[in-house]
This record gives structure tokens, sequence and C-alpha cells, in this order.
């Protein structure tokens, strides 16, 4: 039974009978009785001082019901959108966080920064008040260029030269002293292009109050539900958390940019209380251009110090990262505890210092998407170590095994803060130089150049730190919450289980794979077990799902809660079986005595639970549920090697990606086909940076990617066929030896696929995203 | 590397402005008879592509209300032109603040020059601007062309009002 | 406007404004919520149905429009225990992760391979380009298509 359904089956997935027949509920698929409808007036201005807001007109429209601005919400006690990671200046000093209200005030610093809410009987009405806001604003000249953007007028009043925090990390008088020595440097500058997130479902909230109890309900898009609401509770003052249930139903993807809490759910929630009427928002895709909070946006230049023979003796990279205009939810972590941290790669470099100034500018704020910092890093990393092979005259596999920590060395302590716990980076790089065939790659180079074309190839060996984390070490480093995981494992009379998580699933498919894990470990039918994520109002506690970190924290959670349910089983079983618990062995689904015939099921079990009639009242309490918080020791360390093949057709600059391999190393795995899909995903936003995806605001400040029309997303024909594979060295401090795989994808692919681009122009760099035109100016030598 | 200004040129279109338009037409008509047409309300609009009324406020002030399709957008604008740097009949240039309410706005300036040709005038324009909100937002190059034959229509009308004089 | 319209086989007449677009029916009115919305420029696919038998996106039809048309939504292709070929071929696949895309992935799908047959991996990339998906990477949604037209 558990053999084809347990850990490590592909068993398909439970949520897919409701997805593909059109009966997910998802938050803009719920509707309450006289709901009302909520539209913001964002707005147009990258800069501008509110002189005042009229919205007289706005409320003498039929079916407008309310128009609230900045000042409303103020003067009602809800407090600013906070960021919840504080980030340390070199001096000591604090990031400066300016102030963030939900709706702006006095000061606009976005285009699409929302100043106005109008609440309607229909959504035409809401509309169409919206429209007859009316309001005077002073422009001012926006600080649009990140590269200028420290130094210029100054945006925020608390905040000097637009400059949140200058941070660094690592030892600079070893890494100087390296660079000092050494036989070789290679320097790269390095941009890092901004992306837009783009979940194919909207935001979208729906808030409920219920004066009589003074309960309010959200549905919500979010990625972590529990902290949504201690956001909400704790710092905007919307109500006290135990009467504020969030729920995030289905949702259509998150990629990060669900992770905050935004002022549209945050006003919806709010108004909500103030009208008694439930109200509905759902985000236009433009408003999801313009409000969702982006992602990347880095200027780096990056040095590798190295000696005659390649080895790499000392890595120094300065960046500048983008904030936007305000700090969103975890933004200050992304390019320091997420980017810096992981500099070392897969290799040995012995001296590394890293600074990064993050500064403020007139676009949307910037924080955590897919892969959220480590992606800049491996890109910095793996863009050098290619480079600095072809200034060598090295081949890119070798160096890159020259320089390997190896397995021996591990636990490996970096010289950037973390300690690897396991992993074997060469099996993975071997494994995918087989599958790419790169002995033949000259052949197929020669006969695409008989073809007119131009081949390359490029490689990534990218490492990350997943499993958000151990709460201490997060703590320390400025987080304001633990990063721990809780689960509950329910099991009911006649034996089927329900598992809570504080995780939540927007296509990762933890409705199975945490279902594989219960019903493997408690030898039950697969379809006995259900997962139940996502409400505040079912689920103790957790803090969701991002940084890979479902399976690993959450589903440790779930193994810690079912041992429990396993060790009091086993004193039921042995009281009812007449046994010491010593003596009662567990094995796929049953309790036997020891070298007897003497047997009992789990479900026997847990109906003596309920029914305590041969029950050992004295010691055990009756019921069968057991709760668990996880909080592990460590990140876990997932690494791979991608290898990118790509052929570019002189004529056009089109590039054409014709093999791509990404082997990587998650530890152990519970659903193979899973894997593999959060892999191909993942494979496509790395695509999708390099050769396609570009936010870009003009001089002025104006969001000029704002729709589909203007935004490359990746088509299914701009995609190639995936070749993907796994190697496994199971993570060292957890019980399922995993260590994620949800971000793997868009860590590693964007270097190999830069990097196979430049081999095949036989340039040093060229600007992502590598769009036909980049690609043929840089053969121009433009 | 590149700098940013060169990426968002490149993507706003040619020139970096995300609007520069500049032209001559030769108007068979003398100088002082162009110069009052091009502060006739009136003549102004019936040379504007889409445009409801005109009123002149006073030699410096129009108010104008256009209907336009630009790009994906339709859509209903309030303009308001400002008339600067007057010296009859030789040139003036117009400061033009459009409003387009929830779809976004622009704001432009035309240097316009009218010389002496013979008993014709040489009418040489320049146009710059650019466009936010929505408009900015939402096809921004289309709107950029769009803008550019909405400027160069406008003179073009103007000048063939005089095709069949002198 | 009073249209009338027949969806997943039962003929509905209803009054709508008439700027109402198809999909805003479907939705709101008929409250079949597995026909999504994800764009506002026609370009995302989520909101595909068929009407009078070939794909289109609900989004850029007006209700008045769709007046005397049939109807078919995600819906009313199959149930859980009767699923379309192109149904299973997606869950068999894992073709499908997050599932906001998957319901006009799939009515594109079948009418790509309704009037495409015998589709390869370029034709099925080629004919699902107006439809987007952020999570799989169309690696294994390819592979469905390729998959349920042996079966259609």
């Amino acid at each position: 039974m558990t053999s084809e359904t347990g850990i490590g089956a592909s068993v398909k997935r439970k949520e897919d009978a409701r997805f593909i027949t059109g009966a997910g509920h998802y938050t803009d698929d719920i509707n309450q009785p006289g709901q009302l409808y909520a539209v913001f007036v964002r707005s147009m201005y990258p800069r501008a001082e509110i002189r005042s807001i009229d919205v007289s007109s706005a409320l003498a429209m039929e079916g407008v019901m309310a128009a609230y601005t900045g000042a409303d919400l103020a003067a009602d006690g809800i407090g600013d959108l906070p960021c919840g990671w504080m980030v340390k200046s070199k001096d000591g000093s604090d990031m400066i966080q300016p102030p963030h209200p939900p709706v702006a005030v006095s000061v606009v610093n976005y285009v699409g920064e929302p100043y106005a809410m109008v609440v309607a009987e229909t959504l035409q009405a809401a509309r169409d008040g919206a429209e007859a806001v009316t309001a005077d604003f002073n422009e001012i000249p926006a600080v649009v260029d990140l590269a200028s953007a420290h130094g210029a007028d100054q945006i925020h009043e608390a905040v000097p030269g637009n400059q949140c925090y200058d941070w660094e990390l690592g030892d600079r008088e070893a890494t100087d002293a390296a660079f000092a020595s050494a036989d070789h440097v290679t320097s790269l500058d390095i941009v890092n292009n901004r992306l837009i997130p783009n979940a194919m479902e909207p935001r979208a909230a729906v808030g409920m109050y219920e004066a009589a109890t003074g309960n309010y309900t959200l549905y919500t898009t979010s990625q972590n539900p529990h902290l949504a609401r201690l956001v909400l509770a704790a710092f905007v003052n919307v109500a006290a958390e135990s009467k504020l249930r969030v729920i995030a139903p289905d949702v259509g993807g998150g990629f990060g940019s669900k992770i905050f809490v935004y002022a549209e759910e945050t006003a919806v929630i709010w108004a909500a209380g103030k009208l008694a009427r439930a109200i509905k928002w759902r985000a236009d895709r433009s408003e999801s251009f313009l409000a969702d909070a982006h992602g990347r946006d880095h200027r780096t230049r990056a040095e590798l110090a190295l000696n005659a023979d390649g080895t790499f003796v000392g890595l120094r990279v300065k960046t500048v990262a983008n904030m936007g205009a305000y700090l969103s939810l975890f933004a200050s972590s992304v390019p320091t505890y997420l980017y810096g941290t992981l500099l070392a790669g897969q290799y040995r470099t012995p001296a590394i210092y890293v600074e990064v100034q993050s500064v403020f500018t007139n676009t949307a704020p910037v924080d955590a998407y897919r892969g959220a910092g480590r992606p800049e890093a491996t890109y910095v990393v793996e863009r050098l170590v290619e480079t600095a092979a072809r200034e060598l005259g090295k081949d890119p596999a070798d160096i890159r095994r020259l320089n390997f920590i190896q397995p021996e060395d591990f636990p490996y302590e970096t010289p950037v803060a973390l300690t690897y716990d396991t992993g074997d980076y060469d099996a993975s790089l071997k494994k995918a130089i087989e599958l790419i065939g790169y002995d033949d790659f000259a052949e197929r180079k020669a006969s695409s150049e008989a073809n007119g074309k131009k081949r390359g190839i490029g490689f990534s060996c990218y490492i990350e730190a997943c499993g958000l984390a151990p709460s201490q070490v997060a703590i320390s480093l400025g987080a304001g919450v633990g990063l721990f995981e809780s689960a509950e494992v329910r099991v009911d009379v006649t034996g089927s289980v329900s598992v809570m998580t504080g995780c939540h699933s927007h296509g990762q498919g933890h409705e199975t794979t945490f279902a594989q894990i219960v019903s493997d470990k408690l030898g039950i039918p697969f379809e006995n077990v259900d997962v139940v994520h996502g409400d505040t109002g079912r689920s103790d506690y957790g803090l969701g799902t991002y940084g890979s970190r479902s399976l690993v924290v959450g589903g440790s959670a779930i193994v810690k809660a079912t041992d429990k349910v396993i060790a009091k089983s086993r004193k039921i079983a042995a009281h009812m079986l007449e046994s010491t618990e010593e003596n009662v062995d567990f094995e796929e689904g049953t309790f036997s005595v020891t070298d007897s015939n003497q047997s009992i099921t789990f479900p026997e079990v847990a109906f003596s639970a309920y029914v305590p009639g041969n029950y050992p009242l004295d010691e055990l309490e009756p019921g069968l549920s057991e709760k668990a918080f996880y909080d592990p020791e460590n990140f876990t360390y997932p690494a791979g090697a991608h290898i990118c093949e790509v052929e570019v057709d002189p004529e056009t600059g089109k590039v054409e990606i014709v093999n791509f391999v990404a082997v990587d190393d998650f530890g152990e795995i519970i659903n193979p086909m899973i894997v593999a899909g959060q892999v191909h995903g993942g494979l496509a936003q790395g695509i999708g940076q390099a050769l396609l995806e570009h936010g870009i605001y003009d001089e002025s400040g104006q969001l000029v990617t704002g729709s589909y029309m203007d935004y490359t997303m990746p088509r299914a024909d701009d995609m190639p066929n995936f070749v993907v594979d796994t190697t496994v060295t199971p993570c060292t401090h957890n019980p399922l030896g995993a260590k994620g795989c949800g971000e793997a994808g868009a860590i590693g692919s964007t270097a190999a696929v830069m990097n196979a681009l430049t081999d095949a122009l036989g340039v040093v760099d060229v600007p992502m995203p590598a769009t036909p035109e980049t690609v043929w100016r840089a053969m121009e030598g433009e | 590397m590149e700098d940013y200004a060169r990426v968002v040129d490149r993507f706003v279109g040619f020139g970096g402005r995300t609007l520069e338009q500049s032209g001559q037409y030769r108007i068979l008509a003398a100088r002082a008879v162009v110069w009052d047409a091009l502060n006739d309300a009136d003549v102004l609009a019936a040379c504007i592509e889409g445009c409801e009324s005109v009123t002149k406020l006073s030699d410096h002030r129009f108010d104008a209300n256009i209907t336009a399709k630009l790009g994906p957008v339709k859509t209903k604008f309030k303009a308001t032109i400002e008339v600067s740097d007057r010296n009859p009949p030789e040139s003036y240039s117009l400061e033009v603040s459009v409003k387009g309410g929830m779809q976004g706005f622009g704001k432009g300036r035309a240097e316009v020059e009218l010389a002496e040709d013979q008993n014709a005038t040489l009418l040489s324009y320049r146009v710059e601007g650019n466009v936010g909100g929505k408009l900015a937002q939402m096809g921004s190059r289309l709107i950029t062309a769009a803008g550019r034959k909405m400027a160069d229509g406008f003179f073009s009308r103007f000048s063939e009002r005089w095709a069949d004089t002198i | 406007m009073e249209i009338s319209l027949t969806v997943n086989g039962t003929e509905h007449t209803t009054d709508v404004p008439d700027n109402s677009l198809l999909v805003e029916i479907i939705r709101e009115r008929l409250n079949l919520t597995g026909t999504h919305v994800g764009c506002d420029t026609s370009q995302c696919g989520a909101c595909t149905i068929h009407m009078n038998g070939r794909s289109v996106k609900s989004c850029t039809v007006l209700a008045g429009q769709a007046d005397g048309a049939d109807i078919t939504t995600i819906e009313g292709i199959g149930t859980v225990d009767a699923l379309h070929p192109m149904q299973e071929a997606f869950r068999e696949n894992h073709a499908l992760q997050c599932g906001f895309c998957t319901p006009g992935m799939i009515m594109s799908a079948i009418d790509l391979v309704e009037k495409g047959k015998p589709l390869d991996e370029r034709s099925v990339r080629e004919g699902l380009e107006g439809n987007l998906c952020r999570c799989t990477g169309y690696h294994n949604i390819v592979k469905a298509v390729l998959d349920a037209q042996d079966k259609m």
C-alpha cells in the first residue's frame, strides 16, 4: 500500500481534482451576502506632495457607500506597514525605516501608490466613484535611477542620501590581502534586472466583520496567513489576533509576492469593520504590475582573485540594491542575509568581503521574488567563475572542480557566516555533464556554425540556503519573528487523519506531499489523510511558505507530531495487547507484540482512544491528536549544477535554448513528480529573467512595462524541454533528510543561460534580458 | 556596462524622450494670417483630431476637450494650453497639459516659429512631452507613436487650410 | 439588454448591462467560477471558454455578442468521476500547480487538439502561446496535451 503512495512515490496530486474541474476556491470566487466592492485610487505621479483630496463628488454618486483617504485610516489608529527584519549598517546603526502608511497621507512616492479607497454596492459604482475622486498634487522630480539614487534628491525626510543601510559581511582586510597577492583578478559589473512577479492570480481580499461578536474574517491571497494576522493585529492595529481570522484559500501562485502584507487587504479589513459589511477587492493586472512588490534590481561590482592554477583566493563584492519607495515586509533581508551569506557558493574561497548599500527610489517596493537574494548571489559568483575560467584558459568544469568544497570538508564553515551541513557538488556536475553530452559539444558547435548559427555552453553550480530558519539565528540577525513551523496530526475516531499545517500551498502540492508522509508513517491509506492549511482558525500557528521551507520545516513538524501520535498509540496498543511499550512493534499500520502473533491495527487503537473502554485512563488522556512545533537547527543547503546550451541567430540576435540540464541535490525526496515540476517552473522564471523579463521605469518614474503587452512573460514557445535529474546527500539535521526544492530552478538557471550566451558570442557580458535587439547590438560591438 | 538611461531609451523608443517630434510646413498664406489662425480657438479646434471644443479663456490660455484613441485606450481628455514666450507674429510656445482621469496624463511643450518665405510662411515646430499613469503603463510605445501622429496631424491639417489659396 | 445563451447544456435568459463581458456573466451571474480572470488586456488566457465549439477568451466577448451562443466552460467538459481526456492528462502529467491558469489552458488545449491533429511538441507550444502559466514552465503541459491527443 505505502509503496505506491508513500515517501518517494510520484503520487498524483490530491488537489488536482478540484483544479482541473474548475472547482477551486480562489479569493475572487468567494462572495458574501450583501458584499460591497472596493476600488483604490492610485497615484499617477512617481512623486508628489498631496495638497488635498476631495471625495465629495464620489460620495454623492449612486451606490457609493464610503470613500476613505489615508488620513481617515490614520485618524482611526491604523498603523504603518512594517518591515520585519532589522538590518544594521557597518557602523552599527539601525537601518532607516521611513513611514509607510497603507494609504498615502501627505506624499505619494511611486506610481500606483494608493491614496484613496472607494467602496460601493457594485464594482462598476466603485470604479465610477474612484474616477470621481479628485486630488491636488504638487509634483516633485522623482529619483528613479538606481546608480545615482544614493545622494540624489532626498525622498524621505528621515533618510539622508536615500540610504536605508550600508551593510557589510566578511573580512575586509583578509580579502584585500588576498587580492594584493593574487596572480589574477577577474572583475565584472553586473546588473541584476528588476522583475515583476506576476503570479497568475491577481491579489484579492474579502473582508468581513460581525458587529455582535467583534470578529473579523479576512480572505486574502497570502502565502502566510498567520503572519498576515500578526502584522494586521500587532502593527497595523486592525483587531486583536484572537478577533481576526485570516484565511488564504486556494491561491494562484505567489513566488514571494504574496508573502507581504499590503495596503489593500489592510484597508479592506479595516473598512469592513467601519461599514459592518463584507467588502471585496480584486486587483486588475495593471494594479498587480504597479503595486505588487517587485524583485531583484541590483547593481554590482564583483571581483574574484585567483592563483595562476585557477584556485580562488578572494572574492570582493559591492552591491547597490533597490528597495523601491518603502520597505516591504522582508525587503531589508533579501540583499543582505539571503544574498551576502551565499557568496561562497560551492567553493572554498578563503576570504570574502561584501558591502551592500540599499537605497530608496520612487518605484514600487522591491522584496523577495522566487529565490530572493540567492539568485542574485549565484549570478554574481557563477558569472565571475565562468569569466575567470575563460580569462585563464581553463575549462569551466575543471575550474569549478578545483575549487569545490569536497564531501570530506563538511560541515564546512564559510567566510560569510553559514555552515553547510553536507553536499557532493561534483556528483551533480558530473551527472549534468553526462546528460548534456559535454564531450560532444565541440561537434554540435561546429554543426551550428555550418548552419550559420553561433552556439555556446554555460555552467552554473549554485548553492542556496533554504528552510528558513533557525529562529534564534534569524532573530539574532534582526528577524522580527521566529521561523519555526507548527503541525497538528488529528486522528479521527474511525482512523482517518487531518493534518493541520502553518505552511500554505499555492501550487506546491502540500496536500499530497504531506499526506504521503503521514500515511507512510502511520501505515494508513493515503486517501484517509487530509491536509488542512491556510486558515488561522484551523491551524495553531505557522510562518507560511517561502524560502523552500515547507517540507523542510513544516514537514519536519508534521513528522514530529506524527511521531507523538505513534508514541501514544504504542502505549494504548501495549495496554490493549496486555504487553509493554518496549515489546510492541509498529510497522505498516499494525502494532504487534514482539515474537508473538498478537496484533492490533492503528484504526483499532484510534477507536479505543475515543471509546476508551479497554484503555489505560489512569495513565493516558483519551483522544488521539498531537501537536508539534519544529525549529530547525540550521538552514538546509540544496545545491546543483545547471548547464545550458544556446544557439544564436546572428542575423536577428534571437537566442534559442537548445539544451538545458538541471541536476539538483534536494536531499531526500518525497514526491519526485512534484519536485521535477517545481524545478521546471523555477527554470522558466530564471530563463525568463535572462532572456525576456524586465520591469522598466522611464526616466520620469513611470512604469512602462505595466502590462502583458510590454512585460515579456515566458510563453510556451519561448521555453525548451528541460532535462532534470537529482543526486542525493541527505540533510543531516532534519528528520526527513530533505533540503527544499522550490527555488532552485530560478536560482541556478539565469547564470547558466548568460554564461552560454556570452560563450556563443565571445563577449564578456550582455545585459539582461538578452532580447534579440540587445544580443544583436552586443554582436555589433555596441 | 550599459547605463540605465540607455536601456530605457532603447525600450521607450528613439531619441530617449517619451515623445519628441519636429517638422516644418510651408503655408500658402501671409505670416500675419497664419499667426491669427494660430490664436483662433475655432481654427485650433478644427485641426485637433477628435477635438470636441476649444475655449479661449485669454490670449494665454485655451481649454480643450478631446476624445482620442491612444494605443489601446480610448478616452476623453481635458487639455489646458498655456501660451508663453508670445512674440507676435513670429513665435510662441505652448505648454500643454492633458488629463485623462484614471487613464493618466500627458505633459508637453511645443515651440512654434513662423518665418516669412516670399508670400508664404514657413511654420516650424518642435514638440516634446511625456505621459504618465495608465497611458505610460499600457503600451507606451503605441502611445508615443499615437502622440507623434497627433502632433504632426495637427500641423499638417493646419497647413492644409491654405492649400488652395493665393 | 436581455440575452439567451446555452451554458454547459443549460439555457439561460438574463438581463445584463450593455457593457458587460461574457466572463462577468459566466462568473457572476451563473456562478461558474472555474473561468478565471488573470489580466485586463486579453493576454493571459485564464478566461478561455468554448463558444460555438471554438475556444475564445471570454474577456474579449461582450455578453451581447454571446446572445444565442452555445457556451462550454471548464465545468461543462467533465466531472471528477468522468474526466475529459484532457483533464485526465493534465493530472497524470502534473501539468498544473497552482491551478489558476488550468481551466483556460485545458479549454485552449482541447480546441487545439480538436482542430490541429496531429500535433508535435513545437505545434503544441505555438498553439498554447495565448495562455500564460507561471508555475509549470510549460514542460508538463506540453507533455499532457501530446498525451491527450492520443486519447481524444
